[in-house]
């Protein structure tokens, strides 16, 4: 190896720091490395996912929703972290949030074998969208309705429906 | 040196160049793609959920990191290109190893590999960044500086 070339690559990647720092503070959209707070679930999806076409995923009022409760052909699926899972959430909701592992959503889906209707929700429309366009893409199954309950669980308790808390039963594989 | 050995020389330095130009355009692009938002770039970025918290810094930092290197794969002389492709690849071989670890997790999020959005991770996406490791690996063995171009055969007596 050149004796030069790590002194060379160093100066490079010097380069590129101070010319990223220096293009930041002067960029309208800059990063602030104090401040930036990441996503708390996957907020950017899969926006062009290949051949796949986007899916229409369904938006639920309260009503709509307390109306699929207690249907054996419904299931609802929330898509916060365990920890807000376990604070409270929909009766009889399974957990799925966005990052859970391929096996964990691979199960999930195993769930969904002769359901007609899924209903995934978060702490807000947007946050259930992701993980509703996902299992909507995975789960590829005609006849399948998938929808996100409009307001996401705030709504949901506000409005006094059902909910129950504890940690979820399936979370040995996510969390 | 004979006419066919001098023939594919030839060859081997219009296919090296066109290489360098190739990996450093598209390096190029994906940098200037990822400086226009970098806010959105580090949300990118945490998505992968490797240490999300710290984002930020990638995000302000690499883009910047593939422009310079790519200018330095494209027009710089070859003791500097040789540094910028060690670069690239650390690059490439970082990206696809954030690429895979999303992948075998399951995380269903867009590349990113451009900027905001892009193609879902999936397997074409690794593909993707291994033929660019590939050719990465290919201008490091075959990329021909003018002194070893020069060099004389070690069979011509001297």
């Amino acid at each position: 190896m050149n004796h030069g070339l790590p002194s060379r690559l160093a100066i490079l990647l010097a380069g590129g720091v101070a010319l990223g720092l220096m293009v930041n503070l002067v960029h309208p959209r800059a990063v602030r490395f104090g401040s930036f707070a990441p996503p708390r679930v996957c907020s950017a999806g899969a926006e062009q996912a290949g051949a796949v076409t986007p899916p229409a995923v369904e938006r639920l009022s309260l009503a709509q929703v307390a109306s699929l409760c207690g249907d054996p052909r419904a299931m609802v699926a929330d898509a916060r972290s365990a920890e807000r899972f376990a604070e409270g959430h929909v009766a009889g909701a399974i957990h799925l949030p966005c990052a859970s592992s391929r096996i964990a959503a691979t199960a999930a889906l195993d769930r969904l074998a002769g359901k007609e209707t899924l209903v995934v929700y978060g702490d807000s429309t947007e946050e259930a969208m992701p993980v509703a366009e996902e299992l909507r893409r995975r789960g590829d199954r005609p006849g399948l309705r998938v929808a996100v309950l409009a307001g996401g669980f705030p709504a949901w308790s506000q409005a006094g429906l059902a909910c129950s808390s504890g940690p979820c039963a399936d979370c040995g594989a996510h969390r | 040196m004979s006419g066919a050995a001098q023939r594919r020389l030839s060859v081997r330095v219009v296919a090296v160049g066109l290489l360098r130009f190739a990996l450093g355009g598209l390096l190029a692009l994906a940098g200037l793609l990822k400086l226009r938002d970098p806010s959105g770039f580090a949300v990118e970025i945490a998505n992968y959920q490797l240490l999300p918290a710290l984002a930020a810094y990638p995000a302000a930092i690499l883009p910047a990191t593939e422009l310079v290197l790519s200018v330095a794969l494209v027009f710089a002389p070859a003791p500097w290109r040789r540094a910028a492709v060690v670069g690239v690849a650390i690059l490439f071989a970082g990206f696809t190893v954030a690429v895979t670890s999303a992948y075998v997790r399951g995380i269903n999020i867009a590349c990113g590999c451009f900027g905001g959005g892009g193609d879902a991770i999936g397997p074409l996406t690794l593909l993707r960044n291994l033929a660019l490791l590939l050719g990465v690996a290919a201008l490091w063995r075959w990329d021909v500086t003018p002194r070893r171009a020069a060099e004389p055969s070690p069979s011509r007596p001297s």
